[in-house]
């Protein structure tokens, strides 16, 4: 495990715990979650841009690279979507789809992690 | 997962369905709003994790086992099936998703069951296998709360 794979972990669980919270005081998404979802996006591109750097950089993965790029790119689209569909329902159940984001992101980013190394 | 575990413990009525422009078809045939869209996103993560799986397996190593790698796939197909119909509005989607949810929930128990009682000629993975032990047991949850789901949203037709 790697130091992206640090970063999603604390990024994630934080968005998750927070998402959560909003989501049991019964809370429609605020600029909190949503934020705290956006913080998921920018460390998944940190992961982004650090990979193709090491790539570029002579580096290379352990296991399949089509099936690290899929993961990554999947994990991108996630907290767009969820941050869409929480603007399109603003009820405290959106804040527990934007709470799914986080967890899914560290599970994708721990596998992301065993197929580079 | 905790937040699947809200979706049964507060079926709270006030705060759904309230936005988007399916309010007028009648809050009894819309699933896809308040807890709605939560099993609709859990949903739509299986069935696109699914799909890359079986998709990977068939690809890579389809004859070390085929009949596990086209579960995988039958499976992936169900979770599509299941995140579509649960996301359309109206009568025959909610009878597909009834549908989806059943044979996902007949899948999960005999490939489960088998898996655990059958382990030699279940040898590789699933999304199913063991009960959906792989995947945090959510396979074996979702179709139980996408049955609760169903039934408490059932159109007005099929209410007694």
């Amino acid at each position: 495990m790697d130091a992206y794979f640090y970063i999603i972990l604390v990024v994630g669980l934080l968005s998750t715990i927070i998402c959560l919270t909003a989501g049991i005081l019964k809370k429609a998404p605020n600029d909190a979650t949503i934020l705290s979802v956006a913080a998921v996006e920018l460390s998944l591109l940190v992961y982004l841009v650090g990979s193709i750097v090491r790539l570029a950089g002579g580096e290379r993965m352990a296991g399949e690279a089509w099936e690290f790029w899929g993961y990554l790119v999947t994990a991108l689209i996630l907290p767009l979507g969820a941050v869409y569909w929480s603007i399109l329902e603003r009820t405290r159940w959106s804040n527990f789809v934007l709470a799914a984001v986080g967890v899914t992101a560290l599970v994708m980013a721990a596998r992301m992690n065993q197929i580079w190394y | 997962m905790e937040e699947v575990q809200n979706v049964m413990a507060k079926p709270s009525r006030q705060d759904t369905g309230t936005t988007s422009g399916q309010a007028a078809v009648g809050r009894a045939d819309t699933r896809n709003t308040g807890p709605g869209r939560l099993l609709i996103a859990v949903y739509a993560v299986f069935a696109i994790s699914a799909t890359a799986r079986a998709g990977y397996q068939i690809l890579t190593k389809f004859s070390e086992a085929p009949v596990a790698y086209l579960l995988s796939a039958f499976a992936a197909a169900v979770y599509v099936v299941a995140t579509v119909s649960l996301a359309k509005p109206g009568r025959t989607w909610f009878k597909v998703s009834v549908a989806a949810v059943l044979v996902e929930m007949l899948g999960v128990l005999v490939v489960g069951a088998l898996s655990v009682f059958d382990s030699v000629s279940f040898p590789h993975e699933t999304v199913w296998s063991l009960f959906g032990r792989g995947y945090a047991f959510i396979p074996l949850l979702l179709p139980i709360l996408g049955l609760i789901w169903l039934y408490r949203r059932r159109p007005a037709q099929l209410r007694g």
